[in-house]
């Protein structure tokens, strides 16, 4: 295989220029944080946690989107990049309504985490308390949308993996929603084959199963990469 | 049509119209048009018939002359004289005195309510003296519904030469030796970008139009798509030509129906003549254009939200690398320009590219087209020289600030740009300048700002355009310019803290620096700027409460 050197924090690589600079550094134990990203499907940087700097650029790029490129040095986790991703958590916290004393996922929730991750002792900005709705109408599932972080992991895994292209987003800005088809109820959707992927896929206690109660939901979002890696393997 | 048909037909078109005396333009720009400048046209139109002079005298209906709160406004050419606020009702006297008696009415003329006296020779007014006209040459004085007017003026000639004496790589030479900077609002370099695209081998290639024109205020692009679409037309197909691409696009907003009307009415007339479509001009290169409409939403001037569009997508920007010369629409090479700087090729590349790079500042070639707005006595459409200062603009041109008030700050860039106070009102407007006072020069936005301007309400108005024209995708403009807006407006409520300005500031930075696109890493701009040069009143409402 044809191998590029670059170099993360100081470390000497040499890797295959078709990955991102994610892939890398999760390849070589390199800590990055992410929120969008989910194996198997498409990245789109949405979150921007997975920031880096790249000598010679004076933007900060996404890892996730990010190819590798020869020569390229790599630095994450600058003191820069920690103090924005403490700024995203809470930004995140405070956009919508997550009381994680009383949510299906405490414990078991990738937003939570972040925010030991990120040293998140308290959240600096005004919450927003926006009015969001509880969908319920789907036989087995829930649709909770104080719980939504918009990462899109849902829609993607829906229209990529399951095909059904159930999920969307709809609005602009923060006044931005996942709808369900054409914003029906879920348990209307004639698109929805009820697989129970997005489960899997959301990182937060945004949509999770009827039959459990606070704190018991578990989530396998490596179950859609191994689903995908198993595709791979058979093409 | 080969090559020798289009010279026969252009030279026909300027004979025919040079059979004609006189020439009168009825300004039909969008603005005076809603002030009636139709049935001034029509009106003018049975009046030279009534008097037997059609033969003499030719009426046509032109695009924006640039000082459009006057209108509607009619041009007498080779004299050059403007009748402003032109009315059904004067218009027979004007044609006697002008026309017959030759003797133009002065209380009609430009800008006779306001000046001392008023020029009978437009050119020599301020309001034009000082300018230069390259993107809006023509604009104004030709019929853009007309083809064979453009044909007439020396349109289809740059095209003509383009593809019988020069190469692509020639063409891109040009452009390149021009230095023109892409006129869309981030200055990259034309030919640079043209190259880049021209480098990528592809079985296809697409040329994008952006002519989105979402900044609020800005009517720069609206203006030349009304007022000389051919010329726009004309650039694409050189592009194409250059760049190796056989289809382009223009992406024109929704709430611009003229301009897509004329646009596509430019296709038609070029594709008639074979200056568009198979085969072009006999040659062995082939281009068509098609119409894309925009639905309005400011996000989709971003190029990679644009090309969502266009692909039918919901448009959101995504990340780049990589960027659309190398993987653009349907992941294909494509060249992306704004509407202003494709006007500019066809005159690059009959003139040369280094004519073009004689005129602006070394790092910014040519001129500019300026949006002149707000407190200012003369407002309109403007084209300058890059360089021209700042105080030219508002004093020599613009008259000054209304009713004698004080010079407060320019806001140039719209919502991604920033306020020049002023003490810099000598600042030379290229790109440069701007950005070492913390401003853009964007795509030509220019508003003015007198004493009654509350510079907190300013950061916070176009905050909450950025906010509410945010595409939701990334959390830090989602929610940070929520954030922004929210504390901008509890200072402007006189509820603000220190600490509140603090975590205005660090949040500024922080969307500045991390978001996915320029609309949320511009968007703290104009916050960014008056904090820089009005710091003062954002801490009078924090401690005064005034
Ligand atoms: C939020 C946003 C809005 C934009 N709107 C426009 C627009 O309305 N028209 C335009 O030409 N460019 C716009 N741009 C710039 C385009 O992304 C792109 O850079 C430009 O069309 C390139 O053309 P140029 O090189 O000729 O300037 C916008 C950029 C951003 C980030
Ligand atoms: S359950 Fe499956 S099909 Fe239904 S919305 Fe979720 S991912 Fe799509
Ligand atoms: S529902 Fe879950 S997966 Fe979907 S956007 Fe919201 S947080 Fe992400
Ligand atoms: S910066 Fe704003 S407009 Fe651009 S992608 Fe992010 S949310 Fe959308
Ligand atoms: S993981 Fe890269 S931007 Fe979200």
């Amino acid at each position: 295989m044809n191998t590029i050197p670059i170099t993360i924090n100081d470390k000497k690589l040499d890797v295959d220029p078709a990955k991102t600079i994610l892939e890398v550094c999760r390849e070589n134990d390199i800590e990055i944080l992410t929120m969008c990203h989910l194996k198997g499907i498409i990245d789109i940087g949405a979150c921007r946690l997975c920031l880096v700097e790249i000598e010679g650029i004076n933007k900060l790029l996404s890892a996730c989107t990010t190819k590798v490129a020869a020569n390229m040095v790599v630095k994450t986790s600058t003191e820069r990049i920690k103090k924005y991703q403490r700024i995203t958590a809470e930004l995140f916290f405070a956009e919508r309504n997550h009381v994680c004393s009383v949510c299906v996922a405490n414990g078991k929730c990738e937003l939570q985490q972040l925010g030991y991750k990120v040293e998140m002792d308290h959240i600096r900005y005004p919450h927003l308390f926006p009015h969001c709705e509880v969908d319920t109408s789907h036989p087995w599932y829930v649709m909770d949308h104080n719980r939504c972080i918009m990462c899109t992991r849902c829609v993607r895994v829906c229209n990529e993996v399951e095909g059904a292209h159930n999920w969307d987003v709809m609005n602009r800005g923060h006044q931005v929603r996942i709808i369900s088809d054409f914003n029906t109820p879920w348990g209307e959707s004639i698109t929805c084959t009820s697989c129970g992927k997005c489960l899997h896929a959301c990182p937060t206690g945004a949509i999770w199963p009827k039959a459990i109660v606070q704190g018991q939901l578990e989530k396998k979002p490596e179950i859609i990469s191994e689903l995908m890696e198993k595709r791979k393997m058979k093409l | 049509m080969n090559r020798q048909e289009l010279q026969a037909l252009a030279g026909k078109a300027k004979g025919k119209h040079e059979q004609f005396k006189h020439k009168i333009c009825v300004c039909c720009g969008a603005s005076c048009i809603s002030s009636g400048s139709e049935e001034v046209l029509k009106k003018l139109q049975e009046e030279i018939k009534t008097r037997g002079l059609e033969n003499e005298v030719e009426v046509i209906p032109s695009g924006c002359m640039g000082p459009c709160n006057q209108g509607p406004l009619m041009k007498y050419l080779p004299e050059q004289t403007i009748y402003q606020k032109v009315d059904c009702n004067n218009i027979t006297a004007i044609v006697q005195s002008q026309l017959i008696e030759k003797k133009p009415i002065e209380e009609l003329l430009l800008f006779a309510d306001s000046r001392e006296k008023p020029f009978v020779n437009s050119n020599e007014d301020p309001f034009f003296k000082r300018q230069m006209k390259i993107a809006l040459k023509d604009c104004g004085d030709i019929n853009p519904e007309n083809i064979e007017d453009y044909l007439a003026a020396g349109g289809y000639r740059a095209l003509e030469k383009a593809f019988f004496l020069l190469s692509p790589e020639e063409v891109i030479a040009e452009v390149k030796q021009s230095r023109m900077r892409g006129r869309g609002g981030a200055g990259y370099p034309t030919g640079l970008k043209w190259e880049t695209v021209y480098k990528y081998v592809s079985d296809q290639k697409y040329v994008i139009c952006n002519g989105d024109e979402g900044d609020p205020g800005a009517f720069m692009d609206r203006s030349v798509l009304e007022g000389n679409p051919h010329r726009v037309l004309e650039g694409m197909v050189i592009a194409g030509y250059a760049v190796g691409s056989s289809k382009g696009y223009a992406y024109i907003r929704g709430e611009y129906p003229l301009a897509i009307k004329r646009f596509e009415l430019a296709i038609k007339q070029a594709t008639k003549l074979g200056l568009l479509g198979k085969n072009i001009l006999g040659s062995n290169f082939s281009f068509d254009i098609e119409v894309r409409i925009g639905a309005g939403a400011f996000v989709c001037g971003e190029e990679t939200a644009l090309i969502a569009s266009i692909e039918g997508k919901r448009g959101t920007p995504r990340p780049r690398p990589p960027f659309p010369a190398e993987a653009g629409l349907w992941g294909k090479p494509t060249l992306i320009n704004n509407v202003e700087t494709f006007a500019g090729i066809a005159p690059i590349i009959t003139n040369g590219g280094e004519w073009y790079s004689e005129t602006g500042t070394p790092k910014s070639a040519g001129t500019k087209v300026f949006a002149l707005a707000g407190k200012i006595k003369y407002s309109g459409l403007i084209e300058v020289p890059m360089g021209t200062t700042l105080r030219e603009i508002v004093f020599d041109i613009g008259g000054g600030v209304q009713n004698g008030g004080d010079f407060k700050a320019a806001q140039t860039g719209g919502p991604s740009g920033g306020c020049i106070p002023a003490e810099h009102l000598d600042v030379k407007m290229d790109y440069e300048s701007l950005i070492s006072l913390g401003s853009i020069m964007g795509s030509g936005g220019l508003i003015i700002m007198d004493k009654s301007s509350d510079m907190v309400d300013v950061a916070r108005y176009f905050m909450e355009f950025c906010m509410d024209e945010s595409c939701g995708k990334c959390v830090p403009c989602r929610v940070g310019t929520k954030m922004m807006h929210d504390l901008l407006q509890k200072i402007c409520d006189n509820k603000g803290t220190q600490i509140d300005l603090d975590r205005l500031e660090e949040l500024a930075v922080y969307v500045k620096e991390t978001s996915l696109c320029g609309l949320g890493a511009s968007a703290p701009n104009p916050l960014l700027s008056t904090l820089r040069h009005f710091r003062k009143e954002y801490e009078n409402r924090i401690m005064n409460h005034q």
